[in-house]
């Protein structure tokens, strides 16, 4: 019983990673840039078929086409912010948000022409045979996206935190005039934001790729996913989508262990209207950031 | 005016007689669906018009959809029965998700919208004893009157359905967003602190949006049911949404008639890209991507460009200091003090921003709160309005106890604040600023706004009149057609005054109103409180401007960190050993805390 409560436990976490890898990405976005980027999932799914691409239709070395794709997601990003997001700064928050709408049906269909909508299967170079710590057993592909996941994130974490241009980031973040009066390139802080949030759904992407099924749709449910997180842990609130993310990934894998697979993916927006009853503006946001 | 109604016409009538015509059924079809659409993103461009973007708006669609379409299969009952009920089912879905969500602003109630959509479509998907999920639900009854032998069978019947249903829809939203309610949903917008303490309630007219939205859009799905014969859950699917928010937005927010054009277009376009075969739906997304980007004003923006612009209003004589009809707060004695505080604290953690302040306002006084930065003065002011809660003390306005009640309530009492920073309506004209803030004095009802009654209109006339009295006392006559955002920083604090005392105040509260204002302006703004009060309004000011406080008030209050150090005339004030040591500082080597 307890072995079985660890097992969906594990999962969990190493499910919530990428989902908290998503939701940083997200937050950042918002928070910088204030734009819902409904494109995430799709920069998610892209991650995802760049590595298919490179690694099991080029052949190249998995870890390199890992990091290529990932470089190849933020270069999208980058062109995305230069050429759409920074015409409708000055929009109300519905129009980029309708514009990033736009753009996920033109990346999915684009995809679906590229790579045909069938499901395709990363041929990792992890052995199958499951690692076994007492009663719980986890494949090797999956520890990897765990450790890399945490990786990433605590890697963020210390870029913002420790690094010139992240400090210009947090600065933009809590006033972009200051900032920009005080020598910041608020042009160039926000394309990067932008890559960086993406490059971090592409990571995502790439790891959870790897471990179940890559197709055009994969992002649709991811990005569903990823605006969960960010409400549970406040826009704009980094902290927030990592327990965010990680609290999802645990609720499903126990909720589809234990109560019905079917409404798995129910889970987390019931969690969000019980958490919203219990306090609107997150669990670590601060009331009125969300305008 | 008289061209625009012609062209109304000409439009409805071609509409009517296309079946007529000979239209295609595959055409009436693709128009039955824009009717369809139309309802939907109508209803999504009302709560839009209050800024909150509804993007789980499909989930009341298949709400009223599904309970139509069971409601027929398992009880036989006419649709003319259960489209009605299935419209009510989603009203009441509506409301509780209101409820849920209507504190929430911007993105985080555009998010949990989806997800609530979200929700139901897996309900509906995994639901199969109700639903049959995935499968889909077969075998809807076709639209009947009452009886079976009124079936509507041609695709002519269902347009004239949707023509009646869409004609309804059209007037409705046409009527509450051209009207006072409009007018309160764009306030809520443009400005939500200014609305509320105008005594507009933020939830209370975005909830009548949300509610009405959903009804609509369960009258939509009732009537999609019965007329396709076939639900699955994809009716609940973000892309249905999507197109809907995309009507709007390309048809013209906020407008009564974006929502059609925006419906008719977007319906037509994916057929038309069908020729593109593979390509259609990337194509698809290009166009949306070029309409956001480039006319994120919509469609009807540019068509109207086209049209001739409208008549200039004609501006009467400049009437600077005339006289307004003051009006005067609801329910109060004519004795004793027109507001009285006792004892009010607020704590900001350990810190005491207020500390047991006490104060009293005379009828038809003019009490300044003075004191320096920090003394807690707007902390004050916004507790006395409701903006922010006391942690003691009680708040009376004439006889009643106002303690703790929102700001929207007490504006509609008579208490009304000016705020502190210029708060403005700042995309809606000067005159449409101050017929907003006179919502609590409109007397007609919804259904008055909605049937347009002559006391409607009448009343309407009325205001419209007592706004120019009001502008022209300000003297900002002559600029109530312009945009508030284009008025000058001065002007726009006049305005500001205007807008406070649009809704008939008794009381008056001003925070710092020569804030900004050069000298010429400041003596011209003292000329304006004392008018006030001769228009029998008793007034609360804080300010800095020490010139104004001691040439125009009755009274003085001197605030120096939360706590009330002295109380009289401005004579005795400046006199006052306290009050020089806050403002001055000491010879004291040691500072006071």
């Amino acid at each position: 019983m307890l072995a079985e409560l660890v097992q969906h436990v594990v999962n969990g976490l190493i499910l919530g990673g990428g989902y908290a890898l998503m939701g940083i990405g997200l937050t950042l976005i918002f928070g910088i840039m204030r734009v819902v980027n409904f494109a995430h999932g799709e920069l998610f799914m892209l991650g995802a078929f760049f590595l298919y691409t490179l690694f099991s239709l080029w052949g190249l070395n998995f870890f390199a086409a890992s990091l290529l794709a990932v470089a190849g997601v933020a270069l999208v990003g980058a062109i995305v912010e230069r050429l759409i997001l920074r015409r409708l700064r000055d929009q109300p928050i519905e129009i980029p948000m309708l514009a990033m709408v736009a753009l996920s049906v033109i990346i999915q269909n684009a995809a679906i022409l590229i790579w045909d909508p069938s499901p395709k299967s990363i041929r990792h170079p992890f052995s199958p045979v499951p690692l076994t710590l007492g009663p719980i057993h986890v494949v090797a592909i999956r520890v990897f996206a765990g450790a890399v996941a945490v990786a990433l994130i605590v890697g963020a974490h210390l870029f913002i935190q420790k690094t010139r241009l992240g400090r210009a980031m947090r600065a933009t973040f809590q006033d972009t005039d200051m900032a920009r009066l005080s020598g910041v390139d608020v042009d160039r802080i926000y394309m990067f934001t932008f890559a960086f949030g993406a490059a971090l759904a592409g990571a995502s992407g790439a790891l959870l790729g790897a471990v179940f099924w890559v197709y055009p749709a994969m992002g649709d449910l991811a990005a569903l996913k990823s605006f969960a997180v960010v409400i549970m842990g406040g826009l704009g609130n980094f902290l927030g989508a990592i327990v965010g993310g990680l609290l999802l990934g645990v609720a499903e894998s126990l909720g589809a262990g234990y109560i019905s697979s079917g409404y798995k993916d129910a889970i987390g927006f019931v969690l969000i209207i019980l958490l919203l009853l219990w306090r609107p503006q997150g669990l670590f946001g601060k009331r009125g950031l969300a305008r | 005016m008289r061209t625009r109604a012609l062209w109304g016409a000409a439009a409805g009538a071609l509409w009517l007689a296309l079946p007529v015509l000979g239209v295609d059924d595959y055409y009436l079809h693709l128009l039955v669906m824009t009717g369809i659409f139309f309802l939907l993103a109508a209803g999504m461009n009302l709560l839009l018009a209050a800024g909150q973007l509804n993007l789980g708006h499909t989930a009341f669609f298949g709400i009223g959809a599904y309970a139509s379409g069971l409601l027929g299969i398992h009880y036989g009952l006419s649709p003319l029965w259960t489209l009605p009920a299935g419209a009510c089912i989603a009203g009441v879905a509506g409301w509780l998700l209101g409820m849920l969500t209507l504190k929430l602003r911007g993105a985080y109630f555009v998010l949990v919208t989806i997800g609530f959509a979200e929700v139901i479509r897996l309900v509906a998907t995994n639901w199969t004893d109700l639903t049959q999920g995935p499968m889909g639900l077969a075998g809807v009854p076709p639209f009947n009157l009452a009886t079976e032998r009124f079936t509507l069978t041609s695709k002519r019947d269902y347009y004239y359905l949707i023509t009646v249903l869409a004609g309804a829809t059209l007037w409705t939203t046409a009527r509450l967003l051209t009207s006072r309610i409009g007018r309160a949903l764009r306030a809520v917008k443009e400005n939500e602190a200014l609305a509320e303490s105008s005594g507009i309630s933020a939830y209370r007219y975005t909830m009548l949006a949300m509610v009405t939205a959903c009804v609509l859009a369960g009258t939509a799905g009732g009537f999609y049911a019965h007329y396709i014969t076939f639900l699955s859950p994809e009716l609940f699917g973000f892309q249905n949404t999507v197109t809907m928010a995309v009507m709007v937005v390309a048809g013209g927010q906020g407008t009564v008639l974006g929502p059609a054009v925006g419906a008719l277009v977007f319906t037509f376009v994916p057929e038309l890209l069908r020729m593109a075969a593979f390509y259609r739906m990337l194509l698809y997304g290009a166009i949306l991507l070029l309409v956001v980007m480039f006319m994120p004003q919509g469609l009807v923006f540019y068509l109207r460009r086209f049209g001739a612009s409208p008549a200039p209003t004609p501006v009467g004589p400049a009437r600077d200091g005339a006289a307004f009809e003051a009006g005067a707060g609801v329910g109060e004695s004519p004795a004793g003090s027109a507001l009285s505080v006792a004892h009010i604290t607020v704590r900001f953690g350990g810190l005491a921003a207020v500390d047991d302040l006490s104060l009293e306002l005379g009828r038809g006084e003019i009490l300044a709160l003075i004191g320096p930065n920090g003394a807690g003065k707007s902390t004050a002011f916004n507790v006395i309005t409701g903006f922010q809660s006391a942690d003691a003390g009680r708040v009376r306005f004439g006889a009643a106890d106002i303690t703790g009640e929102p700001p929207y309530r007490i504006a509609e009492r008579g208490l009304v604040r000016m705020f502190q920073r210029t708060s403005i309506f700042p995309e809606s004209s000067a005159l449409d600023n101050v017929l907003t803030a006179c919502h609590r004095l409109a007397r007609t009802g919804l259904a008055g706004v909605l049937c347009m009654s002559r006391a409607n209109r009448f009343e309407e006339r009325g205001q419209i009149e007592r706004v120019r009295d009001i502008l022209a006392f300000v003297g900002l006559g002559h600029k109530e057609s312009e945009l508030a955002r284009m008025l000058s920083c001065g002007e726009q604090r006049l305005l500001g005054l205007a807008i406070a005392l649009a809704p008939a105040p008794s009381v008056l509260l001003l925070d710092e109103p020569a804030a900004g204002l050069n000298a010429v302006e400041t003596v011209r703004l003292m000329g304006l409180i004392e008018g006030i009060r001769g228009h029998g309004l008793s007034v609360l000011l804080v300010e800095h401007d020490m010139k104004l406080v001691m040439g125009l008030c009755d009274r003085v209050v001197v605030l120096n960190y939360g706590i009330k150090i002295a109380e009289g005339t401005p004579a005795e004030i400046q006199r006052h050993p306290e009050v020089i040591r806050a403002y001055l500082g000491t010879g004291d080597v040691v500072a006071r805390p």
